[in-house]
């Protein structure tokens, strides 16, 4: 009888329902990992809860960096930050098609096996969405000279932005807050970063900006404003651009009085 | 009593507006090409692919600070709002105006450097040694690691042009206009010499630099990210075969990593520039040009293969790939399981991204047509040109006319300005007519 691995939906959870599967269903191309709050039910399928711990998260890691080699781990490891409800699934399937290949490490290259389709299709969304936040975050200096930023992703992004920022202001204290996963990440000035999960929502940011910092505000918006050439006006383009659910945090298209 | 106004010091609000509007016609904002690591003892660090941060209402992106250090010039160039002719209102920032902007810019991310050019004060020298002060105050006092990209004045010594070389990530000299006469006629103090000989120079500086690079790991960094250029668009009558000519000689024989174009864009009244007309600059023009441009760079395209003497424009409704297939069709279709990296190249709707992963692909399976649209490919132009295990996708003639009537869905976007145009009037060849409408 086929198999679901029932886990949180966590990079440790979805690891260690694969550090399970492998143990029982190397062959079975038919297991899957389900997420608590989203199983549908199946008939003829067993389900098994998962104990999640670190060391079967490090163990499938160390498996997926020796075996499936590092294109693999970098897509595996920004599809796992997905929120598609079957990337487990297709994350295991891509490690079992993976044993059947004369090489396994030239798995991410095999764009004709389902599974590898859909981990190469949720990795390059995740990392254009990281790219994206890269680009079209913005700070601001509260008052006591933190930078706060947050952001609105559809996936968990947090992860994989981190060390862009931190290697690129390694000397300011920083934080950026995912509000639609209520996580933070923290930058203490030259110490190394962390995040921080609040679904309770406990955490509120004290919003009050320095002094400078509607001033610089106005400089920013009155650059864009002379940089524009009107002869060449194309909307539609900026728009292809720059998504409009981007511009919500940026503050060009915010009134610096107005904002909370 | 206007006349007797003292002026009075501008603000910094109003420097910048001055400024960065005179430095908008400068096309390159690129941030890519060099990857650099922060230290941890300042601020900022490079990424290869570059960064755009946000995106003017023009649909440009705007990547770096884009400034002028002054607006101030003693050059008279016709087609620039800068000319020493010219009555605008001129300012000049101080080096430590610009360092505080860019850090407090990029602090809050909302660019990825500075890109620094400069109307000629005084001199050549003069200007050049202003920009070499900002740059050096902006990297070891502020230790800014972030892109700059710094203009190289015509004219300016070998030594400022070197030391100002270590300081910048990318280091471009405006070519400004295709050809050695209507340089001359619109820009009578700058010649083919101001120009070519720094371009040379760097050339010749970063070739030595990669080698000293080689011996000792450490060694500084002349402009490691490249030279790029740009050049003006329809300001003068070159056509689009000298143009991609010009900009493939340069691509070849000075290593340029960009060549730039940009639409003339009418912002003075000069009886040496073209008239003025309704359509605005020539955008689809230089979009077409662009296009070319990366034919030649990442698709091994030449350009005696994409126009010639007898054909010395492009075609306005076609991109320029999709015009060499069809004028091709000999080459099509071919197998995607067998075809080489270089023929996959060549079929429109495969870019270079996607002919890589079918390459990779097809070594451990066999690919299907469904498959190709997961990768990337661009099925709607690419099916007249492929097969998959032997099979097109549909049944398709292989007839220029026929292609070219599928391809030009008349719902769909037609370039602007070329009006209504019924399908069946439109041939390959009839390209001339359209033109007429355009130009």
């Amino acid at each position: 009888m086929k198999r679901r691995y029932i886990c949180t939906d966590t990079v440790t959870g979805v690891l260690s329902a694969i550090y399970d599967a492998w143990l029982y269903d190397r062959k079975d191309t038919e297991a899957g990992i389900v997420f608590w709050g989203s199983v549908q039910q199946e008939m003829f399928c067993e389900y098994c809860e998962v104990k999640e711990e670190e060391k079967k998260a490090a163990a499938v890691h160390r498996l997926i960096r020796n075996h499936l080699g590092e294109e693999a781990e970098t897509a595996i490891g920004y599809a796992l930050l997905s929120e598609d409800p079957g990337k487990g699934t297709a994350v295991l399937r891509t490690m079992i098609e993976a044993q059947n290949l004369p090489e396994g490490k030239r798995i991410m290259g095999h764009l004709s096996h389902p599974a590898v389709q859909k981990v190469f299709e949720l990795s390059r969304n995740v990392s254009r969405e990281s790219h994206a936040w890269t680009e079209f975050l913005r700070f601001r200096e509260l008052s006591g000279g933190i930078l706060y930023a947050g952001i609105t992703p559809r996936n968990f992004v947090l992860p994989s932005i981190a060390d862009h920022f931190s290697n690129r202001f390694p000397l300011e204290n920083f934080v950026i807050c995912d509000e639609t996963h209520c996580a933070y990440l923290l930058h203490p000035k030259q110490k190394s970063w962390i995040i921080f999960r609040d679904e309770e929502r406990k955490w509120e940011i004290e919003a009050s900006c320095s002094s400078q910092e509607e001033e610089w505000q106005r400089l920013w918006k009155g650059f864009k404003k002379s940089v524009t050439i009107q002869e060449r006006k194309n909307r539609k383009l900026q728009q292809m651009n720059m998504p409009l659910r981007y511009r919500s945090g940026m503050s060009e298209y915010q009134d610096v009085r107005g904002k909370s | 009593m206007d006349a007797f106004r003292i002026q009075k010091e501008k603000t910094l609000y109003e420097k910048l507006a001055i400024l960065a509007d005179a430095a908008k016609y400068d096309v390159a904002c690129t941030s890519s090409g060099t990857r650099r690591r922060g230290d941890g003892t300042g601020i900022g660090n490079c990424e290869q692919a570059g960064i755009c941060h946000s995106f003017t209402p023009d649909g440009r992106c705007v990547s770096l600070l884009k400034i002028l250090f002054t607006n101030e010039c003693i050059f008279d160039c016709k087609y620039c709002i800068n000319r020493a002719s010219n009555d605008v209102e001129r300012t000049a920032f101080t080096p430590d105006e610009v360092c505080r902007l860019t850090i407090e810019f990029y602090r809050r991310n909302y660019i990825e450097g500075l890109f620094l050019s400069s109307g000629v004060l005084k001199s050549p020298d003069y200007t050049m040694r202003l920009i070499y002060e900002t740059l050096c105050r902006l990297r070891t006092r502020y230790r800014f690691q972030g892109y700059i990209h710094v203009k190289a004045i015509p004219g300016a010594s070998q030594d400022l042009i070197r030391m100002t070389g270590f300081l910048a990530d990318r280091m471009s000299i405006n070519l400004e206009l295709p050809t050695a006469e209507s340089l001359h006629r619109l820009a009578p103090h700058k010649s083919r010499k101001s120009i070519l000989s720094p371009m040379r120079y760097v050339q010749e500086q970063r070739k030595e630099n990669s080698r000293e690079l080689s011996l000792y790991h450490h060694a500084p960094q002349f402009v490691p990210a490249g030279q790029s250029t740009q050049m003006i668009i329809g300001a003068t009558p070159e056509s689009d075969y000298q143009i991609v000519r010009v900009a493939e000689s340069l691509y070849r024989k000075f290593d340029l990593k960009r060549v730039f174009y940009s639409a003339f864009v009418h912002v003075n009244d000069d009886s040496a520039l073209p008239a003025r007309s309704d359509y605005g600059p020539p955008l689809l023009r230089e979009h077409r040009l662009y296009q070319a441009d990366w034919l030649l760079r990442y698709y091994h395209f030449s350009a005696d293969e994409l126009l010639s003497e007898e054909r010395p424009n492009f075609n306005l409704v076609l991109d320029p790939k999709c015009d060499w297939a069809l004028r091709h069709l000999e080459c099509f279709p071919v197998e995607v399981n067998q075809a080489d990296y270089e023929t996959l190249l060549r079929v429109p709707g495969i870019g270079y991204t996607s002919a890589r992963r079918i390459v990779r692909a097809r070594r451990t399976g066999i690919l299907d047509f469904p498959d190709l649209k997961k990768m990337g490919v661009v099925l709607k132009w690419a099916l007249y040109f492929l097969t998959c295990r032997g099979k097109m996708m549909y049944p398709v003639r292989m007839n220029e006319d026929f292609i070219l009537r599928n391809l030009l869905d008349p719902r769909e976007k037609l370039p602007k300005g070329l009006g209504e145009i019924s399908y069946r009037q439109l041939s390959l060849f009839d390209d001339k007519q359209i033109e007429e409408v355009k130009r």
